[in-house]
């Protein structure tokens, strides 16, 4: 089946089976490794990736779904070569460590962000609920989402003025 | 499963619901096997590990982005809510929210925020696990399940919908439309309680889905549901009928457990045993009981 999907704002074409998944699509032919397999079964939130806007787990979603969707992964977060705020703040605080969780982490909380751009540490953890991690507790991750929010919070704080 | 093993599935994605209609029609006459897939949380982990049966392989049809499965209504007090509407929007929706908090408190608690986004309430009644949070939650209201077909639309009464362990009165070239909830008073009573290892990503041990009207001290309409109880979601008739019998101050712990235990009939498995769900299904509704203002 070819489905035409906009990855991390470029125009792509993939030819798959129908029920073959997203994750076979951005791993394979797509060339996007970013976004790691961890269960394969919904379970672990390795695969997360935005479809049309909100986070999904990319290995429960047929590629046949695709055609005319729009998806970033952790890829299209960094911008020209540059970590983003996010990413920065995940390597800094330790909320990275084997790294197979953290596309999936940052993608859940990216999507936070953008809706509540100053989260209390229980909306982080809720917001990552659907991510596994079996390294830093968790505590790091919270803590590197809580000083992203900060300093992206600060960022555009100078921006206004 | 590789890709190399992935057995070639067709797959359709018919722009209108007549036209799925049509063709859920044509399969069911010829007796070849479809599978309806909206959100895929489910379907895709049985392709995934070769557990869905390929022999004849079934033609998968996405209904997922169909119009007439969109979208939430109010129409005075009945709520009609889309089959293949997500967790996620019925999360946000202000209408929700308002009129039927306890199908939004539900959402919450469903997978994580990933699984939210992609799963349906028609997808979890179509399932019909006896686990089925949202099923719980939606059969407190003693809805209304909207199927179509080519011959026409045909409304099934919650009790009337599932006959067995993921086993429900809908025919094969049907599909399910819409639910319809009719709404108790506004400000009416409510309690959504899953009790599960987690509340993120785990399945229930139990999850009780509950609303009620009080006035004087006396219960008029209530509804209950329990998840994981039985072979499918427990409506707890008789649970409901002491209650609405029964001034809400002469209500004993011990009369309500025993209807209860009379009410579900769990079993012993991977999540849980058959004692500790009886006893958590007795504690949830009693719970909710007391939130009533019973002295259980």
């Amino acid at each position: 089946m070819k489905v035409a999907l906009k990855v991390n704002g470029v125009q792509r074409h993939v030819d798959m089976a129908p029920l073959a998944r997203l994750l076979d699509a951005l791993r394979g032919p797509l060339g996007l490794t970013g976004t790691k397999e961890g269960c394969g079964e919904g379970e672990c939130g390795s695969c997360a990736v935005f479809l049309d806007g909100v986070p999904v787990n990319a290995c429960l979603v047929p590629i046949g779904q695709c055609d005319g969707c729009e998806v970033v992964t952790v890829e299209g977060l960094a911008a020209a070569g540059h970590l983003a705020p996010l990413q920065a703040c995940m390597a800094e605080h330790g909320g990275a460590q084997c790294g197979i969780c953290t596309p999936g982490m940052l993608i859940a909380a990216e999507a936070l962000l953008r809706r509540n751009p100053d989260p209390t540490p229980v909306e982080v953890r809720t917001a990552i609920a659907g991510n596994l991690c079996r390294c830093t507790g968790y505590e790091r991750i919270v803590q590197s989402v809580l000083h992203a929010a900060h300093e992206l919070r600060s960022t555009e704080k100078g921006a206004a003025e | 499963m590789s890709l190399v093993d992935l057995p070639r599935y067709e797959f359709a994605r018919p722009a209108t619901l007549d036209e799925t209609c049509a063709m859920l029609a044509e399969r069911e006459a010829k007796r070849e096997k479809t599978v309806l897939l909206a959100g895929g949380t489910d379907f895709m982990v049985q392709v995934s590990q070769g557990k869905l049966a390929s022999d004849p392989l079934p033609l998968v049809v996405d209904i997922g982005r169909l119009d007439e499965l969109r979208g939430v209504r109010l129409d005075g007090s009945r709520l009609r809510i889309g089959a293949a509407v997500t967790y996620l929007e019925l999360q946000r929706d202000p209408i929700v929210r308002e009129y039927a908090p306890l199908v939004a408190q539900m959402t919450h608690d469903i997978g994580g925020p990933t699984i939210q986004a992609r799963g349906t309430l028609g997808g979890n009644l179509a399932t019909a696990s006896p686990a089925g949070d949202g099923i719980a939650a939606i059969a407190a209201y003693d809805p209304i399940i909207e199927v179509q077909s080519v011959r026409g639309r045909r409304r099934i009464p919650m009790a009337e919908l599932q006959t067995g362990y993921k086993a429900t009165t809908r025919a094969g070239d049907e599909l399910i439309v819409a639910i319809e909830l009719p709404l108790p008073a506004h400000g009416a009573a409510w309690c959504w309680r899953k009790v599960g290892t987690r509340l993120a990503q785990a399945i229930s041990k139990v999850a009780l889905g509950a609303v009620a009207e009080v006035s004087g001290g006396k219960v008029g309409r209530i509804g209950l549901a329990i998840a994981s109880v039985g072979p499918t979601t427990s409506l707890l008739p008789r649970t409901r009928a002491l209650v609405t019998a029964t001034p809400l101050a002469n209500l004993t712990a011990a009369t309500v457990d025993a209807v209860v235990a009379e009410d579900v009939s769990p079993i012993d498995d991977v999540r849980s045993t058959r004692e500790y769900r009886v006893h958590t299904a007795k504690a949830v509704v009693r719970g909710f009981l007391r939130e009533l203002g019973a002295p259980v």
